[in-house]
């Protein structure tokens, strides 16, 4: 047991309680995912549950989803790193991300009321080289995440536990594989509901224990006194955690909640009513646990603990293992196991519908694609999808890096996915020329590959100013309309004006997304706003719809004789 | 300072456990409604 720091140890689980803690989660999802299975599934049903899911499971589903462990690990650094503010500048921006999809998800299930996938509508809108760009943004940040959660997974098993990362790995991609891959969707938002009851239960109970077992409100004036912690890390309104956390979140809100296939998938499920209410818990649920779990970081942060290896990563595990007992600790545990399950079967259902509704369904056409073979296509994506992501979890590729990848790449796709669903001018060439054209700007930006100094220096500080137009534009667009949205655009570029330049240059990752929503909306504008195209946004509805209409069939006339002779259809399609 | 760092700690808990009965009073309605229409949940 190697020592958290001066004086305390760390505990781990022991193997035998490993064993009955994995048996008893992974066994019980399978037992949830297997009483709601059918032995003829609906393709439909396996990507979005027949678009009518209530509110109890879209808000759990949506909120276990966008916790994972990665998220908790990094709200935890976050504290560490910049103090007090830290949480709030990584879980305010994160829940957020989630709210400021709602406006324009409303938008999306009215012009597509029963798509699976954000790439299929937009092949209705566009045509393929639209739809693959979406549709490959959304499978490589899917497998990035996936790889995310099994690698948080190996972590959690090697800290806690006396079993290797390796095997930590395994079992996680094992488990939540067994579990989503007979019944798809249906089984990640049905046991979504008792991951997010057990993550919620174990955050809401394990915040206060570490707190008052760590020294309760004393920690605070000790760790000034013992110099823990600086003057910046106490303020609320830290400027380092604004720009270096903050504001590179902000520009991603957007970005994420766009690009992710995992939300736009829960969009597509959720009883058209329940958008809104849906979204508004899962923003609370997602902000409070978040934040909160970020509290542990400020913890550590006041008591002078370093983290274990010098890896942040292992702060949670470490406090956890140092402040909580043995059964706390295997209620922790159960809260990680629980954050990274929920989202790994979220990442393989997404995967799979991506597989099934845009690369086989669109390709044959609707009416002419089978869906026995689109629930194969679905089921092997799957498997083929875990067997990568362990390959580069093993392979330890840097996360961080690829997510920001990711990250800005979605960041470049924002404009003309939205301005797509509202202005009818927008053309196939204006979607994928300006977010080719801007990927090509972002990448020596963001990864300095060029000196952003002197001429070009404006140019990129210019762009990021327009960047925070566009942003704040879209934001204010989709809750207030155009014309207070070109005020706060103009409004929020002018403020920032004064001290832009000669200053923004200097932050490579949030000048870097900035610039990349400027360059997709200016030539996405410029190539769009003298086109002769009027779309007709009927048409998208008809184009995009259910795969499955004979399964859908046999269910309505199964549905028929269960009521007739007043028999529970426990089991469709048997 | 200590006092409000202490709440501003110990809040959030108390927001995670109100999201909690939200959603698991919606889910227990759902699932109630559903076994009287005799239907599965999802």
């Amino acid at each position: 047991m190697p020592p958290a720091s001066e004086g305390q140890e760390l505990l781990q689980i022991s193997i035998p309680v490993v064993v009955l803690l994995i048996v008893l989660f992974y066994g019980g999802t399978l037992l949830m995912s297997y009483f709601i299975s059918r032995k003829k599934e609906n393709a439909d049903d396996y990507m979005t549950a027949g678009n009518k899911i209530g509110f109890g499971i879209s808000a759990a589903s949506m909120t276990a989803t966008w916790i994972w462990a990665s998220s908790m690990y990094a709200s935890a650094e976050a504290g560490y790193n910049y103090g007090v503010s830290g949480p709030i500048h990584y879980g305010f921006w994160g829940a957020l991300m989630i709210l400021f999809i709602y406006p324009f998800g409303k938008r999306i299930r009215k012009v597509a009321p029963k798509a699976h996938t954000l790439a299929e509508v937009m092949y209705a809108r566009h045509g393929r080289s639209s739809q693959l760009m979406l549709a490959g943004s959304n499978v490589l940040g899917s497998v990035i995440s996936l790889t995310s959660n099994f690698i948080a997974g190996g972590a959690l098993f090697a800290i806690l536990t006396p079993l290797s990362f390796g095997t930590g790995i395994v079992v996680v991609a094992a488990g939540v594989l067994l579990y989503t891959l007979w019944s798809g969707f249906r089984a990640s938002v049905m046991t979504d509901f008792c991951q997010v009851m057990a993550m919620l239960g174990a955050a809401a109970i394990i915040i206060p224990v570490v707190f008052f077992a760590a020294g309760g409100p004393g920690m605070f004036e000790a760790g000034v006194a013992a110099g823990n912690v600086s003057p910046e890390q106490q303020s609320f309104f830290s400027s380092d955690a604004f720009m270096n956390q903050g504001a590179p979140y902000i520009a991603a809100v957007l970005a994420y909640a766009i690009g992710n296939q995992t939300i736009a998938q829960r969009l597509f499920a959720v009883r058209e009513d329940l958008i809104k209410p849906t979204f508004i818990t899962a923003t609370v649920g997602y902000g409070a646990t978040i934040i909160g779990i970020g509290m542990l970081g400020v913890m550590a942060l006041y008591l002078g603990i370093s983290p274990l290896d010098g890896d942040l990563n292992n702060l949670i595990p470490q406090m956890a293992g140092t402040y909580l007992g043995p059964v706390l600790l295997c209620l922790a545990f159960i809260m990680i196991i629980g954050s990274l399950s929920s989202t790994a079967d979220s990442d393989l259902s997404a995967l799979s519908s991506i597989a099934m509704a845009d690369i086989y369904g669109q390709s044959k056409g609707r009416g002419k694609a089978n869906p026995r073979t689109m629930l194969t296509v679905g089921r092997v994506t799957m498997i083929v999808a875990t067997a990568a992501a362990l390959y580069f979890a093993t392979a330890r590729f840097s996360i961080l890096d690829l997510l920001v990848f990711v990250g800005a790449m979605w960041g470049c796709l924002v404009f003309p996915v939205i301005s797509s669903f509202y202005w009818k001018k927008v053309t196939n060439a204006a979607f994928s020329v300006s977010v080719l054209a801007a990927l090509v700007i972002f990448l020596p930006v963001r990864f300095e590959w060029i000196p952003v100094d002197g001429i070009l220096g404006y140019g990129v500080e210019l762009l990021s100013i327009v960047g925070i137009g566009v942003i704040l534009g879209i934001m204010g667009f989709g809750f207030f309309g155009m014309k207070p949205a070109l005020i706060i655009a103009t409004v929020g570029m002018v403020a920032v004006l004064p001290f832009g330049f000669n200053f923004l240059r200097d932050y490579s990752v949030l000048s870097g997304s900035l610039v990349a929503y400027a360059v997709s909306f200016l030539v996405c504008y410029f190539m769009s706003f003298r086109s002769k195209e009027n779309f007709d946004y009927s048409v998208i509805q008809k184009i995009t719809g259910d795969f499955d209409t004979q399964n859908d069939a046999d269910e309505s006339e199964q549905l028929e004789t269960s009521s007739v002779g007043n028999v529970a259809t426990d089991k469709q399609g048997e | 300072m200590t006092v409000g760092l202490t709440i501003y700690v110990l809040m959030w808990p108390i927001f995670v456990g109100v999201t909690m009965f939200v959603i698991a009073r919606g889910f227990f309605k759902e699932w109630a409604q559903a076994r009287r229409e005799g239907r599965m949940i999802i």
